[in-house]
């Protein structure tokens, strides 16, 4: 559905010094530079698949989704999305994706929602009765339907990325990309969010490409994650051996009924990193030997509370971002 | 459905949502073409005054009555602002929510500009219809339908050639930071070269050549001339044969520049 190959995008700026002297210097000589902000980089994603995009800003991909999408035309490489090259922006194409920018509506925002969605009708050649199944269903599954016929700039935040869904599929897109699609929006709006994007791709198989920087949008929804910095692929496979590759140990919490003595664990293979606080023992463990460790805690003493988890996407990314540069 | 009939119906979608968002602003039309009407009148004024006082001009006092009040209608049926509002799309990477969908991107543009131009016409004519009563004795008025069926024709290609000019212009603004200042050159030399100011056959004999067969004649002057002139039949096809090539060129040119464009798009902003 789609394929990149050795997908390259540079950018080129003209520098300037800040200040007067800097803004009459550049009257007459300009510096300008060339940026790589996507690199070689190479990858192939099926129908059905919901897919993250992540890297720090700057690292490329939003650049990679604006290919994608036909906004950028890409410096060198290969690109087929749908068989189509997406810079060509044929009309076969653009019916057949859509795509929701958090920071850019495509609502106009002096008229009600209604007058968009009916210029998407005649923009996608939507029969009436499809139009009319179609957003009956979005609106049921966004809770909308009384925001429709309301002015849009009189609309919420999360009301408007709830609008701005609706408007980017009402015509039955097989691809969405979606960048940024929660930014601003509060913890209620966020998951009936999330759940409409899941809903989407269960009940209409369509393809989801997002980025985002709120790992819970990306644990919530993404069976698939591409790691991308400095315009490299850093990282593309599933979210758990991603967790496993970057964080191989398990993160164990243990609450016990009494107080425990010192040396707790003392001995025990795999294990590292034990905190005592009061009642409640925190460690790390080897994947393969958590139910060792497991078991060596019940015999510490009366266990009242067990939590075994993998450590935190959100501390995941941290790491990684914060080593830029080096490969995993 | 073929693109064209696709483009427009998505067309009149959005001229429809435009009149709707534009009326609320029903005040500012009226203000708008007080102020547009305003220029015309006053030169009007001038002129008669100037022939009264035994001025040789040209053109007799019935043609410079006739064009100074039939000016306001065509600068502003011919006008167009879009220059600026697509440079700033460009610039602000706002054009990005309409390139990801299937319809012409300057479709929004156009939409604007006949809804725009549908209210400002129902703010003007009324204001015309008062000054032609006013100097109704003074006023050409060709009988029968044909000079006005060509009138309507070439007020229509200059309307497009205009929106054309502003499209090219606004192209440059995928490699251009600013293309302010071009805009503003453009509606300065516009205005004198077109007749908005001066009649054009009021100009210099030695500048009679250029000034009829330069492009800005076709976008004011022309139209303006089929009424309130003497143009001869051949007068009249050798300038339609002109608007219409330089409409062509300007199409061509545009088509190239803004194709390029796209290329050059770098989408600023997330």
């Amino acid at each position: 559905m789609i394929a990149a190959r050795e997908l390259t995008k540079t950018y080129t700026f003209h520098q300037q010094r800040a200040g007067l002297g800097g803004a009459l210097r550049s009257l007459v000589r300009r510096n300008y530079e060339t940026r790589l902000a996507v690199d070689r980089i190479g990858f192939e994603i099926g129908r059905g698949e919901v897919v993250g995009l992540l890297g720090p800003n700057g690292a490329g991909k939003t650049t990679t989704l604006k290919m994608l999408s036909g906004l950028l035309y890409p410096t060198s490489g290969e690109l087929a999305v749908l068989g189509h090259r997406p810079s060509e922006r044929k009309h076969d194409y653009l019916r057949r994706i859509a795509l929701v920018m958090g920071q850019k509506s495509m609502l106009w925002w002096d008229v009600p929602a209604m007058e968009s969605l009916l210029l998407h009708k005649e923009m996608y050649g939507l029969s009436t009765a499809e139009f009319e199944r179609n957003v009956d269903e979005l609106a049921e599954l966004l809770d909308v339907r009384e925001l429709l016929d309301v002015q849009v700039r009189k609309t919420s935040l999360g009301e408007r990325m709830k609008l701005e869904l609706m408007a980017a599929l009402v015509h039955g897109p097989e691809i969405l990309f979606l960048d940024e699609p929660t930014i601003g929006l509060d913890v209620v709006a966020k998951a009936r969010v999330r759940s409409f994007l899941a809903e989407v791709n269960k009940l209409r198989g369509t393809t989801i490409l997002i980025t985002s920087h709120d790992m819970d949008d990306i644990e919530a929804l993404c069976s698939r994650v591409m790691i991308i910095d400095h315009g490299r692929l850093q990282f593309d496979g599933a979210l758990d051996e991603l967790v496993r590759t970057a964080r191989p140990r398990k993160l164990v919490r243990a609450t016990y009924a009494a107080p425990l003595g010192d040396g707790v664990l003392a001995g025990v293979e795999g294990v590292s990193g034990v905190e005592v606080d009061g009642l409640t023992v925190r460690l790390e463990v080897d994947r393969d030997r958590a139910g060792d460790v497991l078991g060596a805690l019940t015999r510490l003493g009366p266990l009242v509370d067990l939590d075994v988890a993998d450590a935190d996407v959100e501390d995941i990314m941290r790491d990684l971002f914060e080593r830029r540069g080096e490969p995993s | 459905m073929n693109t064209l009939t696709r483009n427009l119906r998505v067309l009149r979608r959005m001229t429809a949502a435009e009149i709707a968002q534009q009326s609320i602003y029903r005040g500012s039309w009226v203000i708008f073409m007080l102020a547009n009407i305003f220029v015309p009148v006053t030169s009007l004024l001038i002129w008669r005054t100037a022939l009264a006082h035994g001025a040789r001009l040209p053109v007799d006092e019935r043609y410079v009555t006739t064009y100074f009040v039939l000016l306001g209608f065509v600068t502003m049926a011919t006008s167009s602002w879009a220059a600026g509002f697509i440079a700033s799309d460009i610039r602000l990477g706002t054009l990005s929510s309409w390139m990801v969908r299937p319809a012409s991107l300057l479709l929004g543009f156009v939409a604007n500009n006949l809804s725009e131009k549908l209210l400002k016409l129902i703010a003007l004519v009324p204001m015309i219809g008062i000054v032609w009563w006013l100097f109704r004795e003074s006023m050409v008025v060709p009988a029968g339908f044909g000079r006005w069926a060509l009138f309507a024709v070439a007020v229509l290609l200059g309307a497009v050639l205009v929106f054309t000019i502003d499209i090219l212009i606004a192209a440059l603004a995928f490699w251009l930071d600013d293309v302010s200042a071009l805009v503003q050159a453009r509606v300065i030399i516009a205005s004198v070269l077109s007749g908005a100011v001066v009649p054009l056959a009021l100009m210099p004999s030695w500048s009679r050549g250029f000034v009829e067969f330069q492009p800005f004649r076709f976008t004011v002057s022309f139209p303006v001339e089929i009424v309130a002139g003497r143009l001869s039949g051949a007068e009249l096809l050798l300038g339609f044969g002109l608007q219409l090539g330089y409409v062509v060129l300007a199409g061509v040119l545009a088509r190239v520049v803004w194709a390029a464009g796209l290329r050059a798009y770098s989408a600023v902003g997330a």
